[in-house]
């Protein structure tokens, strides 16, 4: 039972410990998310051309590994 | 007598070398021009036929992964080891939560069974002892 508790109580330390920086990695993501998501939005065509030509490399590399 | 600013009319052309250069560099310039033009119409077409940049404000990240596997095929990536471990995993990770739900009901419809028949068997065991002692 006391074992029971110990337990109980070293996992309630750490997840308190270890919340706040799951909080601050959550709310980086979601920035980067946000930052990305507009940066694709503004410029399409870049990030379009740009994604075909980093998708052809990667098929020309795969061919030649191959 | 022919002086050196008259152009040569010998062969009945105007053989101006200056006039002709400029001529042709403005030639050259209006095609390129026109061809640019013409480039540019093509490419503001096809955006507007295929709605791309509906489709980017839509799902900016669905795009960009289409165009890159779009630039992989074009790349000769298909029929090569990377395309069959991405379609492997692709079909077990499909498998797996396509099944997962269905498991999901199963041991719950087994669970209720289970448990169905624990009740039913304490019901018996219950009305056997006060059967018992009903009749003592």
């Amino acid at each position: 039972m006391e074992m029971t508790e110990q337990i109980e109580a070293t996992v309630r330390e750490v997840g308190a410990r270890v919340r706040p920086q799951i909080e601050e990695a959550k709310r980086r993501l979601s920035t980067l998310d946000d930052t990305v998501t507009d940066y694709i939005k503004e410029n399409p065509g870049r990030c379009l051309i740009g994604a075909l030509a980093v998708g052809y490399l990667i098929g020309k590399i795969a061919r030649k590994a191959a | 007598m022919e002086t050196p600013n008259q152009p040569n009319m010998a062969n009945g052309r105007s053989e101006d070398p200056v006039k002709t250069m400029g001529q042709r560099a403005s030639s050259v310039s209006d095609s390129a021009q026109q061809a640019w033009d013409r480039t540019r119409d093509a490419v503001s077409d096809l955006k507007r036929a295929a709605d791309i940049d509906g489709r980017v404000r839509r799902n900016p990240y669905g795009t960009v992964a289409a165009a890159l596997g779009i630039g992989y095929v074009l790349g000769g990536g298909i029929f090569t080891p990377l395309t069959g471990r991405i379609v492997g995993l692709g079909l077990r990770l499909g498998i797996r939560l396509a099944l997962l739900p269905m498991m999901k009901d199963q041991i719950s419809e087994l669970a209720d069974s289970l448990g169905g028949e624990i009740e039913t068997n304490k019901g018996r065991r219950s009305g056997g002892k006060a059967a018992k002692t009903s009749e003592r």
